[in-house]
Formats: C-alpha cells, sequence, structure tokens
C-alpha cells in the first residue's frame, strides 16, 4: 500500500488535470474531501501536492471547507500540524466509541486516550473545525454505555458529531459473529432509544441536528458548522470524484472510477480521454434523467432534517411544485406523523427522522 | 380376441411402475432406442418430476410370445395417487388383469393394498411382480413371503426383476400372455365402451380413452354418451401405440381412443359409456361417478392485474381435468380470486404447481378446507366450503364435517406414536392386520379436516418416512365445531378464518396468534393479532409499532446503491395484502398450514 503512494498521487493529479483542463474555464470549487479509506495514511506532503494541483486546475475559493477524515491512531502532532499548514482546515475522526470492548468488536485499532490525543494536538495545529463519528446501535451497547460514549464526545467541544447507527455489512467480521452467534445482533429498538436521547442532549447542548445522522455547532457569525461537502450531497449538487473508485456528479451524469488501485493508475497513466465530464479513469457512466433526478433529490433532501427539501428551491429546479408532484404521499406521510409540509419546505417530523426509509421510499419508482 | 391381453400396472409411488413400463415398450419395440425418452407413459413434467403417474395413458404393444404368435397387449396406465382412486377404478375396469409390482426393498405399502383391493373388486387376474432386485437392500424372498401372505400366490412363482437394470422383465410379457385372460365380450351386440381417461387436443378436442367391451365403433360412426346423452360424430378413432394411430374399426375387447371434437373433458366424463346412437346398448357400463371435490382452497393472484390470466389458466387446466372445479370469490384481504375444488391436498398442490409453472402466475393459496354441511335453526342445509361463510353460531343448530376412513401401512415400530398421531387429529381406531410379518395395516376414521392439514408430512417424519396411508371417503357426522376468526388490527380478516373442533380452537387459536405475530411485521403502529370463537377472544398479541427504519448514511458514492435497496424495500411492501390499514405478507395467509405440533 505504501508503496503504491507516489505512483497513486501521480495518477490522482493527472486525472484532476485531465478533467480539470477540459472543463472549459475553471471551475468555482467551495469544497474538497480527502475520504474513503484512510486519507490519513497519505503523506502530509502528498496532500499538499494534491491540494496545489487542485488549485491550479479549479478555482478553489480562499474561504473553502477543506476535510480530511482522519483514523485517531495513526495522526500525530507533527502530521497535523503539517497538514493544517497544507490547508486543509477540517478534520472528521473516527472516535466511534469511549469503550475498549466496542472499539475491539468494530476492529479498530485506537483507544479512547487516542481521540483524546488527536483532538487536542489537532487544536494546537489550529483547527477551527472539527468532526467525530459515533457508532451506536452496537449489540451489547446499553442506554447507558451510549451516554459515556457520547458525554466524552461532548467534553472535547467539538464543532461537529456524527452519530452512525450500526449497520452490519455483509461480508464484515461483525456480520459472521452475528451470523454464528458469537455476537448478538444489533437491536432496533434500542438503537432508536439511543438515538433519541442523543437528539435530546444535543440540543439541549447547542448543537444543530441538521442531518439525520449528523449535528453541528452554530457559528457564532450565523448558521452553523454543518460539512458544506456533505450538504453538497444533500442538496444534489454537483461534485467532481478523483481517485480509485470514487463517484462524481455532474452534468446529469454518475460517473464511477475503475476501483481497483492498479486499474485506475494504469488508467491515468495511459491518459485516454473520454468526452468530458468523464475522466481517463472513468468506468461507469450513469444517465441521470429528470426523473430520476426528482427521485434523488428527495431521498437525499430529507435527510437534512433543518432545512428538508425547499419549495421554492424545488419548483426554481424542477418547474412544477412540489406538493402538486406528490400530493397523495405527502397527504398519507403528514397523516402518519413523519413529515411536515411547511410554507417554505417539505422535512421529516421528528418521528419521521427514526422512519426516514419509509418517506424516501414513498418518493421512489411512482406509486 | 383370443390374442389381446388389457392389463395395467398398479404400485405404490415409486416402485417402478413407469420403469416397467419403459422396459416393455422397448422389448416390443413398440418404441425405438433412439425415440426413447425416459418413461414416456408420464407425459406431464410435473409428474416425472414428483415421481407419479397423474393422468393414465393406454398403450397398444404387438408381442410375438414363447408360443410364436402375436399378441396385442393394451397397457393401461393408472395414476398412483389417493386422490385419483376413481380414475383408478375405472382403468381397472377396462381390464382384465394387473401387474401389482412392489419394490424389493420397501415391500408392501398402503398403496399397494389399496389398489390391490381396487383390482380384485373389478375382479381381475394379479400377477404379482418384485421389481428393484439390483438394490443391495433387496429382500426378494421377504417381500415374496409377504405377496404369499396377503394374496396366496406361491411365493416361488413371483417374477423377481429389475426394470431399471433389464433384468427377467420378459419373463413379464410372458406372464402376461399366460396369466392374464382375453377379454370377452360381443362384437356383435350393441357397443358399450367404458371411458376410462381423456386428455384435451387442441386440434381434436377431447380425446377420449376407451375399452370396447361389447360392440364396435367403426370409423365415421357417431357415438353417445350414455349418462349426458350427447351425440357427438368423432374427428377420428384410433390406438396409441404409442402415438395416437387413426384405425378404421374398434371391436370389443379393443383399447383406444375416439377423438370427439368436445370442447371440454367435462362434457366426456370419465365412467361415461359409448353406445351406438343407432343401435344404442339397454344400459350403461356399471360404476359411472361424477367426481366429487373434496378439498377446497381459495387461488388468488399477488398482484390483482394478473387476475384475467389466473382465469384462463384455470379454464385450460379444467379442459383435462375434469375434477377441478372454480368460482370467483372475494376476499377482504386478497382481494379478487377463485374458489376452487379438488379431488384431495395432492390435486391441489398440482395445480399450484402447474399455474406457477406452467402458467407462470404469482399466486397466494389459501389454507384449504372440506366442505361442511351446516343445519341451520330453521331446519335449511347450508353447505359451506370456505369458514368465512359459516353463518351467526346463533342461527346454527348443527354443522356436520366430511369423515374418511383411513388406513395406514407400517412397520410395527411405529405404531405407538401414529395413534398418538392419530388422537391428536380426532381419528378413531377401528382395526389393524398384520398382512405381512412386522408389518401392521392400521384402519381409522378421521375428519377430512385432519387430513389435509399436513398430516402426509407428520405421519412421514414420525415414522422415518416408512408409513404409507390411504383414504376413502365414509360419511358426514356432526361434529361440535366453532368458527376461529383472526383479527387484525381489529378487523375480520375473512382469509384466516377456520372451522375448528370446539376443543382445540383455544389452542389453534394461540398457535395461529404466535405464528402471525412472527410473520407479520412491524407497522407504523402496534397491530394487535386476536383469535375469536364463539364471540370471544380466545388469545391475543401485539406487533409493536417500528421505532427505527432509517438508513444510518448515504453520501455522494452511495446514492445510487442506497435507491436501489429502497426500492427493494418498497417492492416487498407492494407485495403484501392490506386490511383495513395493516400489511399482511403473502405467507401469513398460509400460517395456518404451518402450526406445529408441539
Amino acid at each position: 500500500m505504501m508503496l503504491h503512494i507516489p505512483a497513486y498521487v501521480e495518477a490522482l493529479t493527472r486525472e484532476m488535470r485531465s478533467v480539470g483542463g477540459r472543463s472549459g474555464q475553471k471551475v468555482r470549487v467551495h469544497t474538497l474531501f480527502f475520504g474513503g479509506g484512510t486519507p490519513s495514511l497519505l503523506p502530509p506532503k502528498s496532500v499538499e501536492r494534491i491540494l496545489t494541483t487542485a488549485r491550479e486546475v479549479f478555482a478553489v475559493q480562499p474561504e473553502a471547507e477543506i476535510t480530511l477524515e482522519a483514523n485517531p491512531g495513526t495522526v500525530s502532532r507533527e502530521g497535523l500540524a503539517a497538514l493544517r499548514a497544507a490547508g486543509v482546515n477540517r478534520l472528521s475522526m473516527g472516535m466511534q466509541s469511549a469503550h475498549a470492548e466496542d472499539l475491539q468488536l468494530l476492529q479498530r485499532g485506537h483507544t479512547a486516550e487516542d481521540v483524546r490525543q488527536a483532538v487536542r494536538w489537532a487544536r494546537e495545529a489550529g483547527f477551527e473545525n472539527l468532526s467525530l463519528d459515533l457508532i451506536f446501535g452496537l449489540p451489547r451497547l446499553s442506554l447507558e454505555r451510549w451516554k459515556i460514549t457520547l458525554e466524552e464526545a461532548l467534553a472535547l467541544d467539538v464543532e461537529h458529531l456524527s452519530l452512525y447507527s450500526l449497520i452490519v455489512e455483509e461480508g464484515t467480521p461483525l456480520a459472521r459473529w452475528v451470523e454464528t452467534g458469537k455476537v448478538e445482533a444489533p437491536d432496533e429498538d434500542s438503537a432508536a432509544e439511543q438515538y433519541e436521547w442523543a437528539m435530546e442532549r444535543l440540543e439541549a447542548a447547542g448543537y444543530v441536528h441538521y442531518e439525520i445522522s449528523n449535528w453541528a455547532r452554530r457559528r457564532a457569525q450565523g448558521g452553523h458548522w454543518g460539512s458544506l461537502h456533505n450538504l453538497q450531497y444533500w442538496r444534489n449538487q454537483p461534485y467532481y470524484g478523483f481517485g480509485a473508485g470514487a463517484h462524481g456528479s455532474l452534468n446529469g451524469l454518475r460517473l464511477v472510477n475503475a476501483a481497483e488501485m492498479a486499474e485506475y493508475i494504469t488508467r491515468c497513466a495511459a491518459g485516454e480521454s473520454q468526452a468530458y465530464p468523464r475522466g481517463p479513469a472513468t468506468v461507469e457512466v450513469l444517465e441521470i434523467d429528470r426523473e430520476t433526478e426528482i427521485e434523488e433529490t428527495l431521498m437525499v433532501g430529507l435527510r437534512l432534517t433543518d432545512e428538508g427539501v425547499g419549495r421554492q428551491a424545488f419548483w426554481a429546479r424542477f418547474g412544477e411544485a412540489l406538493e402538486d408532484r406528490y400530493p397523495r404521499q405527502i397527504e398519507q406521510l403528514t397523516r402518519e406523523g413523519l413529515v411536515e409540509l411547511t410554507d417554505d419546505r417539505l422535512r421529516l417530523t421528528r418521528r419521521g427522522r427514526l422512519l426516514g426509509n419509509r418517506v424516501f421510499s414513498a418518493f421512489l419508482g411512482g406509486d | 380376441m383370443e390374442h389381446i391381453r388389457n392389463f395395467c400396472i398398479i404400485a405404490h409411488v415409486d416402485h417402478g411402475k413407469s420403469t416397467l413400463a419403459d422396459r416393455l415398450l422397448q422389448l416390443t419395440g413398440t418404441i425405438s432406442e433412439r425415440d426413447m425418452m425416459n418413461q414416456v407413459l408420464d407425459s406431464m413434467d410435473l409428474e416425472r418430476e414428483k415421481g407419479v403417474t397423474i393422468k393414465a395413458s393406454a398403450v397398444r404393444m404387438v408381442y410375438t410370445a414363447q408360443d410364436g404368435l402375436d399378441y396385442e397387449l393394451n397397457l393401461i396406465d393408472t395414476p398412483g395417487h389417493v386422490d385419483f382412486n376413481y380414475e383408478v377404478s375405472r382403468a381397472l375396469a377396462a381390464c382384465e388383469g394387473a401387474l401389482l409390482i412392489v419394490d424389493a426393498t420397501q415391500g408392501i405399502e398402503a398403496q399397494t393394498l389399496a389398489n390391490l383391493y381396487l383390482a380384485l373388486e373389478s375382479d381381475l387376474v394379479i400377477v404379482p411382480v418384485i421389481n428393484k432386485i439390483d438394490l443391495p437392500s433387496a429382500r426378494p424372498d421377504e417381500v415374496a413371503q409377504e405377496l404369499e401372505n396377503l394374496m396366496g400366490y406361491p411365493a416361488e412363482e413371483i417374477v423377481r426383476i429389475s426394470a431399471k437394470e433389464g433384468i427377467n422383465v420378459a419373463q413379464v410379457l410372458e406372464l402376461v400372455v399366460n396369466k392374464v385372460p382375453p377379454p370377452k365380450g360381443n362384437a356383435s351386440e350393441p357397443l358399450r365402451a367404458l371411458i376410462f381417461d381423456s386428455h384435451y387436443d387442441s386440434y381434436k378436442g377431447v380425446i377420449a380413452y376407451v375399452r370396447v367391451n361389447e360392440g364396435e365403433i367403426r370409423s365415421g360412426d357417431s357415438v353417445k354418451l350414455m349418462v349426458t346423452g350427447a351425440v357427438v360424430k368423432p374427428v377420428e378413432i384410433g390406438v396409441f401405440s404409442p402415438g395416437m394411430r387413426p384405425v378404421d374399426a374398434l371391436r370389443a375387447g379393443d383399447v383406444g381412443y375416439v377423438a370427439t371434437g368436445l370442447k371440454t373433458v367435462a362434457e366426456c366424463r370419465v365412467g361415461d359409456t359409448f353406445t351406438n346412437p343407432q343401435r344404442p346398448a339397454a344400459a350403461a357400463l356399471p360404476g359411472y361417478r361424477k367426481a366429487k371435490p373434496m378439498v377446497f382452497a381459495g387461488i388468488y393472484p399477488t398482484e390483482g392485474e394478473d387476475y384475467p390470466d389466473l382465469r384462463d389458466a384455470l379454464d385450460k387446466l379444467q379442459l383435462n381435468d375434469a375434477s377441478l372445479v372454480f368460482e370467483p370469490e372475494t376476499s377482504q384481504a386478497l382481494n379478487f380470486g377463485f374458489r376452487c375444488g379438488f379431488l384431495g391436498l395432492f390435486h391441489m398442490e398440482i395445480i399450484q404447481e402447474r399455474l406457477e409453472r406452467e402458467y407462470d402466475l404469482d399466486i397466494v393459496v389459501t389454507a384449504p378446507s372440506v366442505e361442511y354441511e351446516v343445519i341451520m335453526t330453521d331446519g335449511e342445509v347450508l353447505r359451506v366450503d370456505s369458514p368465512a361463510q359459516l353463518p351467526d353460531e346463533s342461527l346454527i343448530s348443527e354443522i356436520r364435517e366430511p369423515w374418511m376412513a383411513l388406513q395406514i401401512f407400517s412397520p410395527t415400530d411405529y405404531f405407538g406414536t401414529i395413534m398418538d398421531l392419530i388422537s391428536k387429529r380426532r381419528g378413531v381406531f377401528v382395526s389393524q392386520e398384520h398382512p405381512a410379518p412386522n408389518r401392521v395395516q392400521l384402519n381409522f376414521e378421521i375428519p377430512l379436516s385432519e387430513l389435509i392439514v399436513d398430516f402426509f408430512d407428520a405421519l412421514k417424519s414420525r415414522s422415518r418416512g416408512y408409513a404409507s396411508m390411504d383414504y376413502q371417503f365414509l360419511e358426514y357426522r356432526p361434529g361440535n365445531l366453532v368458527k376461529l376468526e383472526v383479527l387484525v388490527g381489529g378487523e375480520a380478516v375473512d382469509a384466516l378464518a377456520a372451522i375448528v373442533h370446539k376443543e382445540n380452537a383455544y389452542h389453534k387459536g394461540q398457535a395461529l396468534v404466535s405464528k402471525l405475530k412472527e410473520l407479520i411485521p412491524r407497522q407504523l403502529f402496534d397491530v394487535a393479532i386476536q383469535a375469536s370463537s364463539g364471540g370471544r377472544i380466545i388469545s391475543r398479541a401485539n406487533v409493536k409499532a417500528v421505532r427505527k427504519d432509517v438508513l444510518a448514511k448515504c453520501y455522494g458514492g452511495d446514492i445510487t446503491r442506497k435507491k436501489k435497496l429502497l426500492e427493494k424495500q418498497k417492492r416487498g411492501k407492494r407485495r403484501m395484502k392490506m386490511v383495513g390499514s395493516v400489511e399482511i405478507p403473502q405467507d401469513a395467509f398460509m400460517a395456518v398450514l404451518r402450526l406445529e405440533e408441539e
């Protein structure tokens, strides 16, 4: 893996140049996000090189949000300082739990102390925008133990928290343990209870619940510290995806890059150009027609628990009123207490936040 | 006529009847090696798969015997299952002899006996044959002794073969020639030909399989059906050899077919008699009976839009199956479908599978019911085959249900567990016989309603597959029966209603409620499931409202995949049936069938 890094970074910068070079004028970029896998394994020098390339190819805005996902066990004081110096201004760290047993279950190499230290070092390095990921609904996780995790995270005083309900993904060791009965299957009712408690606790602590699994502190100058990059996804706005297995979405297309590292590097090296916005490593292209775009806008937009899907914005984007397109669905979901249609938006109710799938699927695939 | 032999093969399922038939066809050159398709007689895929014969056929073979003469051997195939007893009896009536095939490892079984008794009733000469002697576990001497004890046929004279390996099969043909008597009957008398089977052919209409008892049918003659009175001009007459081959005449003693041009087999029923309208016989051949459905169930399309396709499919199946009856039915839970009547549970399974496989339909089949006789307080008698239609209890003076004579044939080891099963199913012991060492035949009387739900499987599992059974209708008897209703979300679900014995109502209600609690997914609100009988709630459970159902993560790269996930979830929901505002999955309607025995 380490051996690949220089070649990979080379390929990545080629890909960015190839795509960016064909975009006509320099595209304005408000956010950059290093994510997927463990980007904190990337030497800060490489991060710097990638950012430099991005700035050459795109019109990266001076106030742009530049996030890097970091595993608390893989960072150092110097490394964080170097990242900050390179221009990264937001860190998203996988804390997951305050309990050693949970971390073991999740096969995370770090400790609770690693997290405290990483946050301290990040502040020292000048990061003003930190996010922690936590997981609830774990097997054997009682409400009491979940409270300890969340309180620990709150004590670290970060700008942003992501609280994910455990998903037992097929093919993972956890899935095998659950299957063989070594580990109890997670219980959705306990998860619901933990989530509900977190909603109240975080509200009391001054966090805005802006997406189903995401909370952000209010900013002194108004607004909140919500991830601008992820908001781009949830508002169904365009983005580029660079790197092995990366996804992009723009000009009515969803693009997927080759996922295999070797194939990705070979493709970028060959530099074969496909029509913009495809890049040299694009292996899958999905056309997004109007219907699909509407469905997806609702599916992701309704995840935004505060702003929801704006009626004005919907009208402006699709030329028809939200409530005219889905009168029956909105009426039923309102009756079930899952959504509310206000003067300016459609959004989940408090109850709907726990039953989002019922809401999202109501807008999919016709009736 | 001296050189004609009409015979059939009777056997328990899997004892090798079809394999033997194949060998006989090969040996007589009726079918060439090249054309040999395994088990020619079973022409439906389903039969081949289930290893049973559903429709009988009749094949003419020409055999040069050791005496140097040519014989015309008509092999009449018989259905191998208890639901088709009447068809078996008609096929037997068309023969003078029967080969009784017994598996050298399994020995005598219930259907062997049932068919044997039927054959004896028809005055057939029985030639026992022990098959599968090639198997390592074969015990031909013991089985021969069992047969001698049973029918007095000297054990040492019983031919022992392996149809699969072709061992001693030629001897079977000699036995047919020597033991089975030639047909009697005078070709100059007025025509009487027994219809012992039929199938529908899209070009020639209903093909009636006939055995001419007296007189003759000449090509071009009209024939009259003596029961229905209908006169038809056949499209052609002929014999199966094994494909349809037209002939000029079928005479007394012959077996062949009459292509009637009729549109449904119901117009030309098995057991009816053909005569000549110009010179009619005085009376029809005896034994005609209209096959009467005994088991009823609702069949509904999963998707409402498939209703017309389901109707067409049932129409087509009925062309070939006069014992299948159906009429439209509406259910509040399942919408539009059909109430169907079957000869038995096995017949029902076959129809269900054919609808699914041959017609590619997604269907829901409700729990089977028998037909009850309901005596009202005003003396009126209603026949009710759907529990939901049972009138209010206060208007009923008595409910009668069909009872069956049941024979179970088993190694003696399982005596205890079989008696236990019978007593759980309200059965009554009548008598026992020991037709063979270590084997017992138990005779019971039992309500049909207890037989149609999972009885055969329970018997098989209790006896490790060794016990076999056969049953016949006995009579209607009054029973202490009550309607068991299931309410979901406070609404009675018609498709889940059942008629049960009062003593079992509480227990069955409880079992049903707990099964449904497993099957009904959590909804947005609490769902009460209740069983009620005689206006009282006898069991209840609560499916708690779902609290959480949401994808934790959805970021850029996930959107397409997550959307597919949600679409799949939605499709699953769409397949559910709405009762009031509660979504009920289809398999819940079969829940009553799977209430485990405790």
